[in-house]
């Protein structure tokens, strides 16, 4: 009874509010508009946040497909090394078709051979390590090294959010924990291979969360929400 | 050493073939070729003999512009755009179809036809 006599109090009182008070109706406009507004702020779905996700699944799959392809190379396998080698390059081409999906066209298909190239030389430093041909190696190491370079312009050009020597530095990481990784197949020391696989593919979220982060700070409209 | 050697031969082959020539040519129709995001743009461009077409390199890494394909270079020109804002201003005095490319990132390509 008790709850009754409050909640017809409220009533009154609000229509009362209602009715005199215009600044009290905005008040729960405005209430209201934020409800909406935190509902939408609590999906996971935001077009910012497909692309980060999308960027983070694509470079850590390119990890885990790098590491098959030049296990199975280093043990000889080759129906494996083919069969991971061609998964690889449609990694890549998801991932140039990533960066297309931003830049268009003319990017993507800029993008993906300078992608690929960075495949060869790890390509050649694994026929290197499997060769015991020290100087395939160095020069291996050296081209993926002035390969980041390259990348880091190519992103920088693309969007200005993106300084070079900044993602150049993140390219260089991501090639040295590969490296690892191909160092320790070759030893055949599985329990730091696969370690060093897990610090790769996590190093790649900070190559991708920036990308993401990068891009949507330049197209606020298209990802803004 | 030979490298330099190369390149002067080179510029030399180019000058000598197609009246390739540098900023002090003389005032003409000029067309322009932007270099970004590792593109040519606009590719092919089109223009009459003798029109002064000029590369301009807006990305921050060096770019050889260099003609025929990564394949078969011809030797017509070829110029090195170091780093933005590098500017490389070729004439081609010759009706023909001028492919080019870069030497450092050959997956970039272009076109010139001289009408």
């Amino acid at each position: 009874m008790k709850r009754v006599f409050v909640s017809l109090v409220g009533a009154v009182a609000a229509a009362a509010l209602l009715a005199l008070n215009m600044g009290a109706a905005h008040a729960q406009e405005y209430k209201a508009q934020q409800g909406h507004a935190m509902t939408a702020m609590a999906t996971s779905t935001t077009k910012a946040s497909g692309l980060r996700s999308t960027l983070n699944t694509l470079f850590q799959e390119h990890i885990y497909l790098a590491a098959a392809a030049t296990g199975a190379a280093l043990g000889g396998r080759e129906a494996e090394f083919k069969a991971a080698a061609a998964a690889l390059d449609a990694n890549s081409v998801s991932i140039s078709k990533a960066i297309g999906s931003v830049y268009g066209q003319g990017a993507e298909d800029a993008f993906l051979p300078l992608w690929r190239k960075h495949i060869g030389m790890v390509v050649d430093y694994t026929v290197g390590v499997a060769a015991n041909d020290k100087a395939k190696q160095d020069k291996a190491v050296a081209d993926l090294i002035g390969y980041t370079q390259d990348f880091g312009a190519f992103l920088q050009s693309a969007n200005p959010n993106l300084p070079k020597s900044v993602v150049a530095d993140l390219v260089k990481h991501h090639v040295v924990t590969l490296k690892e990784v191909i160092d320790a197949q070759a030893s055949k020391d599985q329990v730091k291979a696969y370690t060093a696989m897990r610090t790769a593919a996590g190093h790649m979220q900070m190559i991708a969360d920036p990308l993401a982060e990068a891009i949507v700070k330049q197209f606020p409209d298209k990802f803004g929400s | 050493m030979d490298t330099i050697r190369k390149w002067r031969k080179r510029m030399a082959a180019a000058v000598l073939a197609l009246g390739v020539v540098a900023l002090a040519a003389p005032a003409g129709s000029q067309q322009g070729v932007t270099i970004q995001t590792f593109q040519f743009k606009p590719t092919p461009v089109e223009v009459p003999a003798r029109t002064k077409v000029s590369f301009t390199n807006q990305d921050d890494i060096t770019h050889i512009v260099t003609s025929g394909t990564p394949e078969s270079p011809d030797g017509k020109f070829s110029q090195k755009l170091e780093g933005k804002g590098a500017v490389a201003i070729f004439e081609l005095s010759q009706p023909g179809v001028y492919p080019y490319f870069c030497e450092r990132h050959r997956s970039m390509r272009g076109e010139i036809r001289v009408k």
